[in-house]
């Protein structure tokens, strides 16, 4: 399943063509067929059985509030209102720490598991037995930038290549017609970091992720199609073949040539297929609706997750989703979850959209059975303190504590790994940081997350860094 | 001394029992240390970096600094855990602990002089196996005729014919892409290829490294090794206004052929070695070229991550000057000794201490120059003060506060866009988003025309030195946006207010963003314009524009804290009437306040003042005389200003700010929240016979520095030359006889031919240092000038991967020379050379700012890539998908991918489109309107030769149907023009 060399082979007819075609979105030929022995970029087997085949991963840039949504602090509550120790404040970003304040909407246990969501939620809260919880996430940073690309690249620096990139160096691409690791930003525009956080770092650039255009009426791919009418697109191509066939045949030793050719006929196959995949005309009322495209606020986001269905469906591998955009100036509401100031108004609009969209997905996935092989990942940078900041009615960062969740391939549902402490300052029973996170994922993908390297400035580096562990308790 | 005497004792076999020494260490010490020590600390198993199992590193101690003080047992770490009681640090932790006399015996051995007799199968244990590595090993110099003596003598060897010579074509542009990342024009490769002399090939050679091309392309590669970019990086990625200094010096550098020992001397302590010399502190560019982190290490005010960003700064600076120079990968020895070269952690933190006096910033780069400009500026500018202060009285405009919030004295000498924190008082020039960390309701003092600052938060509020209050302010959320200035704040929106646009020229406006106040002092005011009885006039506006159109914010002006204007809620929509406030003679303090209003947030509270002044209450008479004067004054006035103008410039280059070194300490598990033993600044020791680093002792930041530059490139240094020249070769092979790059150790590459790599890394000094020698030995060798298309399936049995060059190895174009190539092809290239980079984005200044790359054909952006303004977190979309570098990371070698995008981005870029015009325009004025003569003309000028006769037909036949311009683009889309045999 994972290799499809054979039936790439199969497919297309013609030996080499199809062969390096199958490699050129998600993989790399190599130079000669001789250095395939030690070649880095042929795709590998995986280590052991997957039980999902792709991921759609929902990233929620600002810093979204454990204390406020997933993680129930019945100790917060007792003790709201009461000062802080200022103590505890040097660490945190802004650094002028508030009274003691529970959560912003009452908690309710859902399911069978009883798990306790926050009001915030009341659509992901039908789904807590699909979904196993990590309330003891941490991160190293505590700015927006740097924590994203830990929570992405595993360091704090950029420069690293991002889980998605792993992944398609590790597997390569399910998809002849698309890329292998597609990025959906908000409409709003790129997150803290930019596109470092799908930048393929050291990993060679096939790996990157491809930004595809979420908004309606641009095309989703950049430079998918020339800007102005160039008649004839056909004939031009036909004679450009003809030359690149003539020159390559002359220089048989240079597979990147054919390679070459075979990536102006896929190109072509990507004009087709980028469109079809974006392209929503068949999709029914019923979904256009479960997935609220209509509403104004929540339409942008239940586009991007019904997007990374189709695309998921079509054999890409990674989907990265993200839900907010980069800090720009003072609006009325802040265009990511980083509610400084009022987490009311800023959580109060991003949880209904993400709750919408989420809950969405999870339904979609799951009536079209793609949800058992699917992924769903939902993370942030960091958390939020349990206290207030300063005066304001907002909360300060906090990389000591933060929830993230996965649900599908390989999850058991209705699961709960580590805990903050009684107020969700910092993580208390089985600290994990993106390192567990990643390895968990790549295990269910059948990816050993240590074995899994590529050399480097002198190191074989790992999207694990030297650390991480599977959390067995959240997989079935 | 004391291991010479050990040393000598050993070697004469001699018993060293010295006079009064009681213990015996080989009966009485080393059991006891095999018993309860081994475990942990020997061989492998040295935990925290401690072995007891042999002298050397006994002596040496752990990472936390030495164990055993010969003499001194009680400041001997070992002695203290091995008596301690606390089970956190006593020795050894688990097991039989020693007994009170084994306690003894060790103190005793420790005082009278831990005298340690080193056996042979010890000082074989002492001995690092990874010392032997081939590149600690000094330069082996071999006698050889040159380079092909080497390659063909390992072809002979394996019984592989290396291949022909390629043909001239070939050649030319092999070589022009090489040297100068640019294509040959048409007529080069005609006159190339009739040039009857035998040694044209050597005669080109000289012609392209003249070139300065030449610089340009270079320094594209040294660029990608110092991860240069014109902004910060991280999360507020702001410009670097003056960085291309150091990439126009790099090119400079490269085509003036500068020794390369004082290349990298420069680069690494220019500023301290030759202070007066611009060029050689333009240089330091380079130690300041990679990502710096504004967050982390100015803005939060959390000292924990202040000090992670400070040690992340350190580590991207010594990471890349050890990779770029040595090839060592000291970066693997931050959190624990290096796992396989023999660098230890410590020798990683003696690399900090060399650099931790380095603070990556704008600095004058002419400090000569900037004295005489300064002497000659201050003169003037008493001048004009002079001429400002007869004028404005003559005048009676009054004071301009704008001005004097830019530092200025009311009168026009204060500077545009400046400011002042209404937080701390102190002066900003740069523009700054949320205050962090503000004191509410604290006045503070500034001084002069201006009384001091205060950020209200509500209630009686202070707003003099003589402690008047203002009272009953509304409560503020005691937020902050960037500081009082003289312009309109960061981000501000507006600057109209009924029709006047008060930041046009000729108009002053002062940008007051709640929550501020400003007092000014109205004393030094009446001495200056010589009258009693004032007028404050000024325009009022809000400069925010929300979407939605809210917004709130109150604007007080107050008297010696009376609140005589009042102007409450104003927003977007308000229409503030001017205020005209007469100033009594007894009135002290004059106050401008604005805060946030009922809405309870400072966003988008840009409030602002329209020229706002304080003025003499009556304006004197205006005799003909007067006018005279005024009009002699006001020219006199210009003709300074003028003057000034040109003092001005003091030219800057992003660089190192030098400081006092702070202490650097060994960082256990490399967390700055761990520090262990203070470490002072030396070199890596793992090479054999290289000089010792000259700076330990040294304070000042540019000595350590420059003690490193010369270990560097001191003649026994054999790695320094055997990464650059290894560099040079795998840019004119594609791969390096080393290749890994930047990696020289253990994890690295082997030399595919090592007695070459060190003969031309010898041939260095005896060049002079000079990397035009070395490019022309490479250049003019049979190797070099081999085809690459050759059928030879005898040599590709053996050596299938051409290790050993028996031909050359194609390759494809690097992104930048692709589009330089197809500027040059399109006759559309601009060759300016030098100056600020060409700017192919829209920048939006914001918290964290915005670049949006645009296309756009202003002939500014059809400069060589060289030139681009590099933006680290946002790459240029067209070069990423061609695999340029990207900036956040060291890239020794591009990757090199082939992927659909490409395809699509050659195709229909917007760039490439019209590009494609252009050429076609070129094609059609050099050739014609036959379609044959076009497509001979387009072949030749984009391939350099003629369409053969399986070419020409469909080539004329795609002109015919569909037009010369797509044939252009397809000819551009070819592998043949963006691969090079």
């Amino acid at each position: 399943m994972l290799i499809d060399r054979r039936h790439a082979l199969g497919r297309g007819g013609c030996g080499i063509g199809s062969m390096a075609l199958a490699s050129l979105l998600g993989r790399e030929l190599h130079l000669a067929a001789d250095e395939s022995a030690n070649n880095p970029f042929v795709p590998r087997a995986p280590h052991h059985e997957p039980r999902a085949r792709a991921v759609i991963e929902i990233f929620c840039p600002g810093g979204m509030s454990h204390v406020d949504t997933f993680d129930y602090k019945p100790e917060l509550e007792r003790s709201h209102g009461k000062p802080f120790d200022p103590e505890l404040g040097k660490q945190t970003f802004a650094g002028t720490g508030g009274a003691y304040t529970k959560s912003f909407w009452p908690f309710r246990r859902h399911g069978q598991c009883g798990k306790a969501i926050s009001d915030l939620f009341p659509n992901l809260a039908r789904h807590v037995d699909e979904i196993g919880f990590i309330h003891s996430m941490r991160n190293k940073s505590a700015l927006h930038g740097p924590a994203m690309f830990m929570m992405n690249t595993g360091f704090v620096p950029a420069g690293f290549p991002c889980m998605g990139s792993w992944i398609t160096y590790g597997l390569g691409s399910e998809s002849d017609n698309l890329p292998a690791f597609v990025v959906l930003p908000d409409a709003r525009g790129l997150p803290p970091g930019g596109v470092v956080n799908w930048s393929a770092g050291f990993l060679p650039a096939v790996h990157q992720g491809t930004v595809v255009e979420t908004a309606t009426g641009k095309p989703p791919i950049a430079d998918l199609f020339p800007a102005s009418q160039v008649p004839g697109e056909a004939e031009g191509r036909t004679f450009l073949k003809h030359l690149n066939s003539r020159h390559a045949s002359a220089r048989p030793h240079d597979s990147r040539l054919t390679a070459r050719i075979a990536s102006y006929e896929l190109a072509a196959r990507l004009q087709m297929s980028a469109p079809d995949a974006v392209g929503l005309d068949g999709e029914s009322k019923a979904t256009k609706a479960l997935f609220a495209l209509d509403d104004e606020d929540i339409g942008p986001f239940g586009r991007q997750c019904l997007l990374a269905r189709r695309l998921v469906e079509r054999g890409v591998r990674f989907v990265q989703i993200f839900c907010g955009a980069e800090n720009t100036t003072a609006r009325k509401i802040r265009p990511n979850w980083d509610s400084h100031e009022d987490l009311v108004r800023d959580h109060g609009y991003w949880g209904r959209i993400l709750d919408t969209g989420a809950a969405a997905l999870l339904t979609d996935l799951k009536s079209r059975g793609l949800l058992d092989d699917t992924l769903v990942v939902c993370a942030t940078e960091f958390g939020r303190q349990p206290f207030l900041q300063g005066g304001n009615k907002g909360r300060d960062h906090n990389p000591g504590a933060f929830t993230a969740w996965l649900a599908g391939g390989g999850i058991k549902g209705g699961t709960t790994y580590g805990s903050s402490d009684p107020f969700g300052f910092k993580a208390a029973e089985n600290p994990a940081y993106s390192y567990d996170l990643h390895a968990t994922a790549l295990h269910l993908l059948g990816i050993d997350h240590e074995k899994l390297t590529y050399y480097h400035n002198g190191i074989r580096r790992r999207l694990t860094d030297v650390h991480g562990h599977v959390i067995s308790e959240i997989v079935s | 001394m004391f291991r010479f005497t050990s040393a000598l004792c050993l070697s004469l076999g001699l018993a060293v029992f010295a006079y009064g020494q009681t213990v015996d260490f080989d009966k009485q010490i080393r059991p006891l240390l095999q018993q309860h020590c081994h475990a942990c600390h020997s061989g492998k198993t040295s935990k925290n970096g401690l072995r007891l199992d042999n002298k050397t590193h006994a002596m040496a101690g752990s990472t936390d600094g030495p164990v055993i003080v010969p003499g001194m047992s009680a400041t001997s770490a070992l002695l203290k855990r091995i008596t301690s009681e606390d089970p956190a640090t006593m020795m050894p932790p688990k097991g039989p602990r020693l007994s009170r006399s084994q306690v003894d015996l060790i103190r005793t051995w420790i005082d009278e002089g831990a005298t340690w007799p080193q056996t042979e199968a010890e000082r074989a244990l002492a001995r690092d196996p990874r010392l032997d590595h081939w590149a600690w090993q000094p330069l082996v110099s071999v006698p050889s005729t040159g380079i092909d003596s080497f390659i063909d003598a390992k072809l002979k060897a394996s019984n592989i014919a290396p291949g022909p010579r390629a043909d001239r074509h070939t050649l030319i542009r092999r070589l022009s892409f090489d040297l100068l990342g640019l294509p040959p024009s048409p007529e080069e490769v005609a006159a190339f290829e009739k040039d009857p002399d035998p040694n044209a090939f050597a005669r080109l050679v000289d012609r392209f490294l003249a070139s300065p091309r030449y610089g340009e392309r270079q320094a594209r590669q040294w660029l990608d090794i110092a991860h240069y970019a014109d902004t910060h990086g991280f999360e507020r990625d702001q410009k670097r206004e003056n960085a291309w200094r150091y990439r126009d010096w790099l090119i400079r550098a490269f085509n003036s052929d500068m020794p390369y020992d004082r290349f990298l001397t420069d680069q690494l302590a220019g500023d301290f070695l030759r202070p007066n010399d611009p060029e050689a502190v333009t240089a330091t560019g380079f130690l300041a070229a990679g990502p710096w982190d504004f967050v982390g290490q100015a803005e939060t005010p959390s000292p924990v991550l202040k000090r992670l960003a400070r040690a992340d700064d350190l580590d991207d600076m010594i990471t890349q000057v050890m990779a770029a120079t040595c090839g060592v990968t000291i970066n693997c020895a931050r959190c624990h000794d290096h796992k396989l070269d023999p660098i230890s952690q410590r020798e990683y933190y003696a690399l900090a201490a060399v650099f931790s006096g380095v603070r990556r910033g704008d600095r004058p780069i002419d400090v000569v120059g900037d004295q005489k400009r300064t002497a000659l500026r201050q003169t003037l500018v008493a001048e004009r003060e002079q001429l400002q202060v007869a004028l404005g009285r003559l005048e009676g405009r009054g004071l301009n506060l704008a001005d004097i919030v830019g530092g200025g004295n009311g009168l026009g000498s204060g500077k545009a866009g400046t400011g002042i924190s209404a937080a701390t008082g102190k002066p900003l020039a740069n523009k700054q988003g949320y205050v962090a960390g503000v004191v509410a309701n604290r006045f503070v003092r500034v001084g002069g025309l201006i009384d001091g600052v205060v950020v209200p938060g509500g209630g009686d509020v202070q707003i003099a030195s003589s402690g008047i209050l203002a009272k009953n302010i509304g409560k503020t959320s005691a937020g902050a946006w960037d500081a009082i200035r003289n312009g309109p704040v960061n981000d501000q929106k507006s600057t109209t207010i009924t029709g006047v646009n008060y930041a046009s020229s000729g108009r002053s406006l002062l940008g007051l963003h709640a929550n501020a106040a400003i007092t000014f002092d109205l004393q030094p005011m009446r001495e200056v314009l010589k009258t009693k009885e004032l007028v404050f006039r000024a325009a009022i506006g809000y400069g925010g524009r929300p979407a939605d159109g809210s917004g709130k914010a109150d604007v007080r002006v107050l008297l010696d804290g009376q609140p005589l204007v009042v102007r409450m809620g104003i927003g977007p929509a308000s229409e503030v009437p001017p205020v005209e406030l007469p100033i009594p003679m007894g009135v002290r303090y004059l106050t401008l306040m604005a805060t946030e209003g009922a809405d309870g947030t400072i966003g988008h509270d840009q409030v602002y003042f329209g020229d706002p002044r304080v003025a003499p209450a009556i304006v004197p008479g205006s005799s003909a005389a007067d006018a005279s004067e005024r009009s002699r004054l006001a020219n006199r006035l210009r003709d300074i200003e003028g003057k000034i103008s040109k003092t001005d410039e003091s030219p800057m280059v992003y660089g190192v700010r030098s400081s006092p070194p702070d202490k650097i300490h060994l960082l256990r598990r490399g967390n700055p929240e761990e520090p262990g033993a203070v470490v002072g600044p030396d070199a890596i020791n793992c090479l054999k016979g290289a000089p010792v680093y000259g700076g330990q002792g040294a304070i000042a930041d540019g000595e350590r520095r420059a003690a490193l530059a010369r270990w560097i490139v001191h003649p026994d240094n054999p790695l320094t030359r055997r990464v650059i020249v290894n560099r040079l070769w795998h840019h004119h092979f594609g791969i390096g006889i080393v290749d890994t790059p930047s990696d020289f150790g253990a994890g690295g590459g082997k030399p595919s031919h090592p007695e070459m790599l060190d003969w031309l890394a010898g041939e260095l000094p005896s060049q002079k240092w000079s990397l035009k020698s070395i490019h022309r030995l490479i250049c003019i060798s049979e190797a070099y000038q081999r085809a690459s298309v050759v059928e030879n399936p005898a040599a590709k049995a053996i050596d299938a991967s051409n290790r050993l060059l028996w031909r050359q190895n194609p390759r494809r174009l690097d992104a930048e020379s692709v589009r330089d190539a197809v500027l040059a092809t399109s006759g559309q290239l601009d060759l300016t050379p030098f100056g600020p980079g060409f700017r192919d984005f829209v920048y939006t200044e914001a918290y964290a700012p915005i670049y949006r790359h645009v296309d756009d054909d202003s002939p500014g952006l059809r400069r060589r890539s060289i030139y681009r303004f590099v933006v680290r977190t946002t790459p240029q979309p067209f070069l990423t998908t061609l695999d340029c570098a990207n900036p956040a990371n060291l890239t020794p070698a591009r990757n090199e991918t082939t992927t659909a995008l490409q395809s699509l981005a050659l195709l229909n870029n917007p760039f490439m489109l019209r590009q494609a015009r252009h050429f076609a325009d070129r094609v059609k004025m050099e050739s014609g309107d036959d379609a044959a003569f076009q497509a001979r003309r387009a072949f030749i000028r984009a391939l350099g030769r003629l369409p053969d006769q399986q070419e020409s037909g469909p080539a004329a036949d795609l002109i015919r149907s569909r037009g010369l311009p797509e044939l252009c683009r397809m000819l551009f889309n070819t592998s043949e023009f963006s691969h090079v045999d």
